[in-house]
């Protein structure tokens, strides 16, 4: 249940600033793990700023979202909406800079595949990067595992995400039983749901319940269409003598409104000189987390498997 | 890691060995179950993601056991519970004479009172069994073991698997090889659980999944469409039949029980699923409420203070007080210390 759940306790944020502070704070702490080694070389400008992060960000988000959109077997919408949000949470705490995004993208669905059991092997989930040979996916497989110690302990091992469908069904149920005045509940779905997708790839799911983006979706869409639901607030959800209720309520929609209507594509020219960037960075300043896990298997008594490939064997053009 | 000192091995589990363990900083004893990631190809297992993810979501209650804490470790990570003395299976092992019936009434109202939480929390356990039910040092219940933890209800048209629970406790549906069920898995193991706490034995203790349908079947008859209507859509249905028996009553199976007692037991142990009584219901049930009422947690036996030592403790910990042994010994090695000092 949402009230008692990580999501609600660890995941939802006061403003968008406090969200935008925390990404500030993930870009600064690389800066200085990088300034502080001592590299030679080393200048600011090296580095992507916030918004070059943030185009970055939406492109490689968008990359997910069109991964699970042709995934076969058909992937559940909730776990796409808990592969997106898994891939926010991680960034909030984390540079870009630090872990390449087309790796945790796909850890975060490969996750979220297994957390919300749609069980898919792991030769199944990177059959589906088509363009891969089956060695180049068997490589995608090796670093999807390397990387899912550290995603889930990002997530600081809260794995549960509540996806704004479910409120969707319930309001819909809702309105076909205690709210004659709209006469076809059902034709609101495809605008609503529209609505949810888009929701999805903004920071409305760490801003707000799920409940109330469901709620925002289905009385916009209801407004699309000319109706006006606001009786369906102060009749059926008895708000009407409760106006501070009322009046925050409609406010979050407000909110999560602007945030779906700021949404801008990123530009390709864009991504590809913010892209470049990255790459840079990555050849010369993160070290691959290969060894992390490496010492750990020897830790444990395991031989050490063969150094793995590096990353820049492949590139995210192969991916899709 | 460094915050524990491990002070033995308690034993193995399904993902991991378990450890024994004191938290330097609190002095509590608990539980850490390293989960390793040896299975390469598929990495995290998907029971340690379960376990985490039924756990995380809920509020304390008092019988069910506590994820304290998760941490990174190695190529894998520890989970911390709160240190168990026992579990219910030892209970019923090592119990000299068959358990009074106002102990088997008050193992019953906590381990009713657990699957009720879990329940209310949309959570099927499917693996109740008494193995996973913990005895505290003060006797209270603990349902653990959550790796096949299921959050229920997300999408009704969701297959399940139907190779859970361990077999004696399975119920009915899922040895035809259900795929849709519900929570009434649980109270079936409930029931089984009930039985072998009156009994001191398994009531269905089949040796293979073939055997296990005719135990069940020998006991509560051959089933039919007119008193389990769903038997024909579960997709073993057709494959194996049984010839006709009559039930037995369930006061032949359980002897020397009280009237209520056998009425409880009827509630659960019924082919459907949906008419299997809730656990907040049974909770309600007169059974629980005459003479000899439940028996007080301090009331029941803990299986250490029976002669035999129980399998959590081969080795006895370190830090045991003993007038025999020098002080020092019993100490925590201040080398451990040294880097929390700091913190004082």
């Amino acid at each position: 249940m949402f009230h008692n759940s990580s999501h609600k306790k660890y995941w939802l944020f006061d403003s968008e600033d406090t969200v935008e502070q925390l990404r500030c704070k993930a870009n600064m702490k690389f800066r200085n793990k990088v300034l502080s080694s001592g590299k030679p070389g080393v200048s600011e400008s090296l580095f992507l700023e916030r918004h070059e992060e943030d185009v970055l960000f939406r492109h490689y988000e968008r990359r997910l979202l069109d991964f699970c959109n042709a995934f076969k077997p058909v992937m559940p919408k909730s776990v796409v909406g808990t592969a997106i949000m898994y891939f926010r949470r991680f960034y909030l705490n984390n540079s870009l800079m630090e872990y390449h995004p087309r790796i945790i993208m796909l850890t975060c669905a490969y996750l979220s595949c297994k957390v919300d059991e749609f069980n898919v092997s792991s030769g199944q989930f990177v059959g589906n990067l088509l363009q891969e040979t089956p060695a180049g996916q068997e490589k995608v497989v090796e670093q999807i595992l390397e990387y899912e110690l550290l995603l889930i302990q990002q997530l600081n091992f809260h794995l549960v995400v509540h996806n704004p469908y479910r409120p969707m069904e319930g309001l819909l149920i809702d309105l076909k039983t205690r709210y004659p005045p709209l006469e076809n509940p059902e034709s609101l779905r495809k605008s609503a749901d529209d609505f949810l997708t888009r929701a999805a790839m903004t920071d409305a799911g760490l801003l707000f319940p799920p409940s109330q983006i469901a709620l925002t979706a289905i009385l916009g869409s209801a407004s699309r269409a000319g109706l006006n639901m606001e009786s369906y607030l102060t009749e059926c959800m008895g708000l009407k003598e409760d106006k501070e209720t009322l009046s925050q309520l409609y406010d979050s929609m407000r909110r999560i409104k602007s945030l779906i209507k700021k949404y801008e594509l990123p530009k390709p020219e864009e991504v590809n000189v913010y892209k470049q960037k990255l790459e840079r960075i990555q050849a010369e300043f993160t070290t691959s987390s290969n060894n992390k896990r490496k010492r750990g298997y020897e830790d444990d008594g395991h031989v050490a498997k063969e150094p793995r490939m590096t990353e820049e064997e492949w590139t995210d053009e192969d991916l899709l | 890691m460094e915050q524990y000192s491990i002070l033995g091995r308690i034993g193995e589990g399904a993902h991991g060995i378990v450890f024994k363990a004191k938290h330097m900083e609190t002095g509590e004893t608990v539980a850490l179950k390293k989960v390793a990631l040896r299975r390469l190809e598929d990495g995290i297992p998907n029971q340690a993601l379960r376990e985490i993810k039924a756990l995380q979501e809920i509020e304390d209650n008092q019988h069910v056991v506590k994820l304290k804490d998760v941490f990174p470790h190695g190529t894998g990570f520890v989970l911390v519970f709160d240190f168990m003395l026992s579990d219910l299976s030892e209970v019923i092992r090592n119990s000299e004479r068959p358990l009074t019936p106002a102990q088997v009434k008050g193992y019953m109202v906590m381990l009713l009172k657990g699957v009720a939480f879990l329940h209310h929390n949309n959570i099927m356990h499917r693996d109740l069994k008494p193995a996973n039910l913990l005895i505290s040092s003060s006797g209270h219940l603990k349902i653990a073991d959550f790796g096949l933890a299921r959050l229920f209800s997300q999408q009704p048209e969701r297959l399940y698997s139907h190779q859970v629970a361990t077999r004696w406790y399975r119920a009915p549906e899922l040895l035809y090889g259900a795929r849709k069920y519900d929570e009434g898995v649980d109270l079936w193991a409930v029931g089984c659980i009930f039985g072998e706490l009156l009994n001191s034995s398994p009531l269905f203790p089949g040796e293979n999944d073939i055997e296990q349908l005719c135990c069940v079947l020998r006991v509560l008859g051959t089933p039919n469409q007119d008193v389990w209507p769903e038997i024909v859509e579960l997709p073993d249905y057709n494959k194996i039949t049984f010839k006709e028996n009559p039930a037995i009553p369930l006061e032949e199976i359980v002897p020397d029980t009280s009237p209520q007692a056998v009425h409880l037991l009827y509630q659960f142990l019924v082919y459907p699923s949906r008419q299997r009584c809730s656990a907040s219901q049974a909770l309600l049930h007169p059974f629980f409420f005459c003479a000899p009422l439940p028996a007080h947690h301090s009331e029941l036996p803990i299986p250490q203070r029976g002669g035999r030592p129980p399998r959590q403790r081969l080795q006895p910990p370190p830090t045991d007080f003993s007038v025999d042994l020098p002080l020092e010994d019993s100490l925590v090695d201040p080398a451990l210390l040294r880097r929390h000092a700091s913190c004082f």
